[in-house]
């Protein structure tokens, strides 16, 4: 590898070090290595950049020994830091009540629960800020707004990649991609509008207004008719003969396809067992979504970076 | 000698790896002012000449993980010669935990002491 004569060369030799490596971890050393070495820049003003990046791979190392500390870092610190994922059970049965042991269910299940909150939020906030956008585009305020806006849009992206980090366990990055303050404003807005990520999260937060809608019914739907019928026996041993009051002819009837009956003991166990299934069925509904979102979130507000 | 050498690096390795957190986490706790990365990188480099923490670059995921272990405090603002600059501090819990670690480095220190005296 030749030694790197722009911070931009260091940036891009590192990048290809990196390659392979989790998109999240490349995009944190990216902006580590760029504010350490502007910074080193800063103190050093009379420094041609060619002479001091020869120094920095004394001090911060060359692109590919850089490469290697993040590799192992993030092997070592993850291991330490994350949950530690449930021994991988074997037998049928452990596989299935597994589900109620594994901390990734609660968090995506309530994940699903705050996404519609975060769902609404993201839409409105998307349609407003690009219709204002447009909106503003030729008058004075127009640029300014829109960079106030794209800035927004970032931030939310980093705030939202910490929920899911925190709830469903995906990696994502820490840092937003690095914005290079010293070029003109035009510039900077022609590659904001030329990098897929700014459309990729915008995406992002329009579909989560649908998504969030569906994750919360899904929740709170299958989870409110599982435990109805798991209680069923319940409300039977509280007050047997009222148990229909509310319905017509003051009994509710149940038919299971062989004709109509007023219900017993048995069709009790059976409601609860139906609800004891579909109970640990939406608890593996609810982590198999939570999985399915964590890739969608990571290859929208990750994946789509410049590589 | 080269194969020496090769040891040495090896084992200044490890020692820097077990021993980062730990001096990151005293550099910010006798800082009076919150400090960022390149910063703290300097001291570093003017106390120790870079004997203990090797290269620099390792510093930035430590820091990192400390903050998201809540024994650091981090923001970022912008500077007016270059870019934004992400700046750490030490929290409660960390000057906490420092001082356990600090006591487990004691221990730890006079431990080696006396088996390399024997």
């Amino acid at each position: 590898m030749s030694t790197p004569q722009t911070i931009k060369q260091y940036l891009a030799q590192l990048r290809a070090a990196l390659a392979g490596a989790d998109p999240a971890m490349i995009q944190d050393a990216l902006y580590d290595a760029e504010e350490h070495l502007r910074s080193e820049l800063a103190e050093n003003p009379g420094m041609s950049e060619a002479e001091l990046l020869a120094k920095i791979a004394t001090t911060y190392g060359a692109p590919d020994e850089v490469a290697e500390i993040y590799r192992t870092t993030e092997k070592t610190v993850a291991r330490a830091l994350r949950t530690p994922r449930p021994r991988p059970r074997r037998s049928l049965f452990g596989r299935f009540f597994g589900v109620l042991a594994d901390p990734h269910t609660y968090g995506a299940m309530f994940y699903m629960l705050l996404a519609l909150a975060t769902g609404i939020f993201y839409f409105t906030w998307a349609v407003v800020g690009l219709s204002l956008s447009l909106g503003f585009a030729f008058t004075l305020i127009g640029i300014p707004f829109f960079l106030l806006f794209m800035a927004s849009v970032r931030g939310l992206s980093l705030v939202e990649s910490r929920i899911v980090e925190g709830m469903l366990g995906v990696r994502m990055a820490r840092r937003p991609p690095y914005v290079e303050r010293d070029r003109p404003w035009l510039k900077r807005i022609g590659a904001m509008l030329g990098d897929p990520r700014t459309w990729a999260t915008l995406l992002y937060m329009l579909m989560m207004l649908p998504l969030g809608i569906a994750y919360f019914i899904v929740v709170v739907v299958l989870s409110s008719v599982s435990l109805a019928l798991m209680f069923t026996p319940v409300a039977m041993a509280f007050d047997f003969f009222g148990f229909g009051r509310d319905f017509i002819n003051g009994y509710v009837t149940v038919d299971w396809g062989f004709g109509a009956h007023i219900p017993g003991w048995g069709d009790a166990a059976a409601m609860f067992v139906i609800g004891f299934f579909l109970l640990f069925g939406m608890l593996h509904l609810v982590r198999a979504l939570g999985h399915l979102h964590g890739a969608l979130a990571k290859h929208l507000l990750v994946k789509s970076a410049r590589v | 000698m080269s194969d020496t050498e090769a040891h040495l690096k090896k084992f200044e390795k490890e020692l820097a790896a077990g021993t980062v957190s730990l001096v990151l986490l005293a550099v910010l706790a006798a800082a009076r002012e919150p400090l960022y990365g390149y910063q703290i990188a300097k001291r570093l480099e003017r106390d120790a000449g870079g004997v203990l923490v090797g290269k620099q670059s390792a510093l930035y995921p430590v820091l990192r993980n400390l903050s998201a272990a809540e024994l650091l405090d981090t923001f970022v603002e912008p500077s007016e010669a270059g870019p934004p600059r992400r700046y750490y501090r030490i929290t409660p819990l960390g000057r906490k935990v420092l001082r356990e670690w600090a006591d487990a480095w004691g221990s730890t220190r006079r431990f080696v002491d006396s088996i390399l005296k024997d």
